[in-house]
């Protein structure tokens, strides 16, 4: 039973557990930086933030709405170059020499724009159609970066204000972090997250029910697009430069989908979960097989695919519809 | 002849696939109240017009009209809104929902903000589709998800489902298509109970004659796309030309 079915009330515990064990988290760690831990971890505690923040964003079109963008770090980038020219002391076409807290909500919003604008076309292709629209925006938009440089410092790159505070920086990332997986958690218990199901179960049967289909994915894709945003005009200043290959990169995409596969495509604590675990597994790879992590992470995504599609969050679900369910009963089968 | 304005109207509809007329130039007329049955061959176009006018498919002629207004060109959700809910050859239910969650976001849409849309659902809504599914004799499975249902079970939601946001007109696609004759008599008493007391529309594909003929106070026949025969059901089944569609010469 879930909150879209107000009067048939699960248990209190049930229906606000989940939110009030993310609450407890949070604080626990605001609480964090004051038992002595150093810069340097906080600051890879703000990574983790990060990826939580992102790959809960893709989750939304990517996982709730069936929408696999292929190219969703382009959100990122233009967040990342927004904040960029609008903050950067260097001499451009335009370089109105904000602050921080000027830019950060018109990056969002630029990244916002975008979304609307190339959603229209690309959200009424179908499967990888529409995700390889989206790589092909990802990849035309770093090239678009590079040639107008007067206006983003081509592929020299732009120097932002050098500001280094971890600690404010984990306080920030940490809020941001908090905000969007909480709301990611109401979107889906609200009559909007499950259209947004609805369209990724069966869009055809949603738009025969009465479903805008289009404003509901384009909802979707903007709400996802503008913390994507936020996230990647954070990255800018905390990075203090950004240039079209640093900041245009495929793998920020290829993490924001295992990250979510890995958790559970569709659920709200599957995509942070799996932000941890890539995390912390990336971590162990680079240690240890700095030469072979790509080809690692390539052979992770595989047997995620093929063993775990629905993640770890999502075989807890309904073990007889999923493949390590069915696995696991096999092998139960054998042993008898 | 009805002297009423129809509910919902083709006038002249053509539909092509490359070369293959599917519908063509069928002209029908649907008046409020009525259970009217729509027969053919394998292949005749059934479908294909269903699909017409649900907005489903654009047609390459004519024109259609619901409730007076005409919905040529009109989007598939605009249609569904002004009252008009389908069920399909093929049964589309959400399989990863629950019963209830499938009658629930099946409810009728009126147009509102995002805001509205991110609270819970209506207490109304809920106590519609409970009442919906007591109807359809589905209670015990409420809580399941659709996709562990029966294919019979299936039907009964899906119909659960275009019943939902109270429309003025159902198109049921082949509803006794695969089911057991136990559940074909509750769909026929349901749509009887629903035209009887609420006055609601019905437009029905089917093979199965006897429900045609139990239910339907006119039936159209299609063959290769053209209508054959338009009349009461017994005069249909007494027609050469129907019989020597359905058997050959």
């Amino acid at each position: 039973m879930s909150a879209l079915t107000q009067t048939a009330r699960p248990s209190l515990l049930r229906r606000w557990g989940g939110l009030a064990l993310w609450l407890l988290l949070l604080l626990l760690l605001a609480i964090y930086p004051y038992t002595g831990v150093t810069g340097s971890t906080l600051f890879t505690a703000t990574q983790v933030f990060v990826l939580v923040t992102l790959a809960s964003n893709w989750n939304l079109i990517g996982g709730m709405t069936g929408y696999v963008d292929f190219g969703h770090a382009v959100f990122f980038g233009l967040g990342a170059y927004s904040m960029g020219i609008l903050v950067t002391r260097v001499p451009l076409a335009f370089s109105p020499e904000l602050s921080f807290w000027q830019a950060l909500p018109l990056a969002g919003l630029v990244a916002a724009l975008f979304a609307l604008i190339i959603g229209l076309p690309t959200l009424r292709l179908k499967g990888p159609y529409f995700s390889i629209a989206m790589l092909g925006t990802f990849v035309a938009m770093r090239e678009i970066i590079r040639i107008l440089r007067p206006i983003t410092g081509g592929g020299t790159g732009l120097d932002l204000p050098p500001v280094l505070n971890r600690v404010n920086e984990y306080y920030f990332m940490l809020g941001l972090m908090g905000l969007v997986v909480a709301l990611i958690w109401w979107i889906r218990r609200s009559e909007f997250g499950y259209t947004l199901i609805a369209i990724r179960e069966d869009e055809i049967g949603a738009e025969m029910r009465g479903i805008n289909t289009t404003v509901h994915k384009i909802i979707a894709f903007m709400i996802a697009a503008f913390f994507t945003g936020i996230v990647g005009a954070f990255w800018a200043w905390q990075n203090t430069y950004i240039d079209p290959d640093v900041v245009f990169i495929e793998q920020r995409t290829v993490e924001m989908v295992m990250m979510s596969m890995l958790g559970g495509l569709g659920t709200v604590w599957g995509p942070p979960l799996g932000a941890v675990v890539i995390y912390f597994l990336q971590d162990v790879v680079w240690g240890n097989l700095l030469n072979f992590h790509l080809m690692a992470l390539g052979i992770l995504l595989i047997l995620l695919v093929l063993f775990l599609p629905e993640g770890i969050l999502g075989s807890l679900g309904d073990p007889s519809s999923t493949s390590l369910g069915r696995l696991l009963r096999r092998a139960g089968r054998g042993r008898e | 002849m009805n002297s009423q304005q129809p509910l919902l109207e083709g006038r002249d509809v053509y539909k092509f696939f490359g070369g293959l007329a599917a519908v063509n130039g069928v002209d029908f007329a649907v008046y409020p109240g009525e259970i009217v049955g729509l027969i053919g061959p394998n292949g005749s176009g059934k479908t294909t017009l269903f699909d017409c006018l649900t907005r489903l498919q654009s047609i390459d002629r004519g024109q259609i009209f619901f409730k007076g207004q005409e919905i040529t060109h009109a989007r598939p959700y605009q249609v569904a809104r002004m009252g008009l809910a389908r069920t399909f050859q093929v049964i589309r239910v959400y399989r990863k929902m629950t019963v209830l969650e499938n009658m629930l976001i099946s409810r009728q849409w009126r147009g509102e903000g995002l805001l509205d849309m991110l609270r819970p659902s209506h207490p109304d809504t809920e106590r519609r589709a409970r009442e919906l599914i007591r109807f359809l004799q589905i209670e015990h499975l409420t809580d399941e998800l659709a996709g562990h249902l029966s294919g019979g079970q299936r039907r009964l939601l899906e119909i659960g489902m275009a019943l939902m946001p109270d429309p003025d007109i159902l198109l049921l696609d082949e509803a006794t298509s695969g089911i057991n004759p136990t559940l074909i008599e509750i769909i026929k008493d349901r749509i009887r109970t629903l035209n009887r007391e609420q006055g609601k529309t019905f437009l029905l594909i089917e093979h199965n004659i006897n429900f045609i003929a139990d239910l339907c106070s006119r039936v159209y026949v299609l063959n290769f796309g053209e209508k054959l025969a338009e009349g009461a059901p017994e005069e249909i089944m007494e027609n050469e030309a129907v019989i020597e569609a359905y058997f050959g010469a």
